[in-house]
């Protein structure tokens, strides 16, 4: 197994990027930083599907004049850009939820929160 | 303690799993690997002539996958419009000690200086990233991002109604939808001359009308893009 890791190895360390983010997401209490979490594991699965479209050697996929195959796959660049795009929307959201809960609530500890009900 | 065993139990058995699955998965880069052997290599080889792009990720997210770019545009309408009335309509009922006084820091001059020397080549330069998103790294949403962080740092040096009156109240709604407008615009133009909502002109003399409507939809996506951001963050620090 580790083996066969080691040529997949930036497939491994999107999954430990995804593990820190959930830890973050688990342990924190802070809102902005369970939210913190929540985007690095949102950049861990770009960063893996990315990774998916690499060939070995592989260029831009650009066409031109002077260039020549193989290329990059274009297809997860363009999911992963759309993917960008609704995470920023999310995160513009929770943002301002979270501007708000503290408006209402005076604080944005997960734990307080309970308590205030 | 029961609590950091829990959550190192949870991670492990997160991690594990996914480890195993990574450890299945084709060699990193191989050429011959599943997502690379079928519908990639067509965009490859026919995306220049047949969508009038040569960046083919630009002709994939404009013309072969346009309905998705188009629900993807609507969305970030949408968060801003969600942002807007989470945080203005219900400005009402805040606790009296928690609007008091807020204490910002003057912008100190080098600060300033640099911005306002930086702007016009910001400026230029997203305009240079969205117009050659068909044949260079970039687009739109690029463009339009280094757009709307240059509009952030001029909201940050300049007093509240200074930035204000850097972009006219009326046409503002309009610009925010652009980016949606722009594309129903556009599909409208295919339906007119291909007979299909969002068809672009396919390869042919005529090609270089889908670079054209690619180039249009660009722009819209630059300014929509860039006026949301910027919208988002001055709502979110209006009340500083």
């Amino acid at each position: 197994m580790i083996a066969a890791l080691w040529h997949n190895l930036d497939y491994a360390a999107s999954v430990i990027l995804f593990c820190i983010g959930l830890y973050a997401v688990i342990t924190k209490e802070n809102l902005i930083k369970k939210f913190m979490g929540l985007n690095i594991m949102e950049t861990a699965v770009f960063a893996f599907i990315v990774a998916i479209g690499v060939v070995d050697g592989g260029e831009a996929p650009i066409m031109g004049p002077g260039v020549e195959p193989p290329f990059i796959n274009p297809l997860p660049q363009a999911l992963i850009l759309t993917g960008i795009v609704v995470a920023l929307s999310t995160t513009a959201l929770a943002l301002s939820l979270i501007i708000r809960i503290w408006r209402q609530c005076g604080t944005i500890e997960a734990d307080e929160l309970r308590e205030v009900e | 303690m029961i609590r950091r065993a829990l959550v190192i139990f949870v991670l492990v058995v997160v991690a594990i799993p996914l480890m195993l699955a990574m450890a299945e998965l084709p060699p990193h880069g191989s050429p011959d690997a599943p997502p690379q052997t079928h519908v990639a290599p067509y965009y490859l080889e026919h995306g220049p002539e047949e969508a009038g792009a040569e960046n083919v990720v630009t002709a994939v997210i404009l013309n072969y996958r346009g309905f998705d770019t188009q629900g993807e545009v609507t969305v970030i309408f949408t968060a801003m419009a969600a942002v807007v009335a989470v945080l203005v309509a219900g400005g009402a009922g805040v606790p009296a000690e928690r609007t008091a006084a807020p204490t910002t820091t003057p912008v100190s001059l080098i600060v300033r200086f640099i911005v306002r020397v930086l702007a016009p080549f910001i400026v230029l330069f997203s305009v240079y990233v969205i117009l050659n998103g068909h044949v260079t790294p970039g687009g739109g949403f690029q463009g339009g991002t280094i757009l709307g962080a240059l509009l952030i740092a001029l909201t940050l040096i300049m007093s509240e109604s200074d930035a204000r009156a850097l972009l006219p109240q009326r046409p503002e709604r309009l610009l925010q939808a652009a980016a949606p407008l722009t594309f129903f615009a556009v599909g409208m133009t295919g339906l007119l001359l291909t007979g299909d909502y969002l068809a672009y002109p396919h390869s042919g003399p005529t090609i270089w009308i889908a670079t054209l409507m690619l180039t249009v939809v660009e722009i819209g996506i630059g300014i929509g893009g860039a006026m949301v951001v910027a919208t988002i963050f001055r709502t979110m620090g209006a009340d500083r």
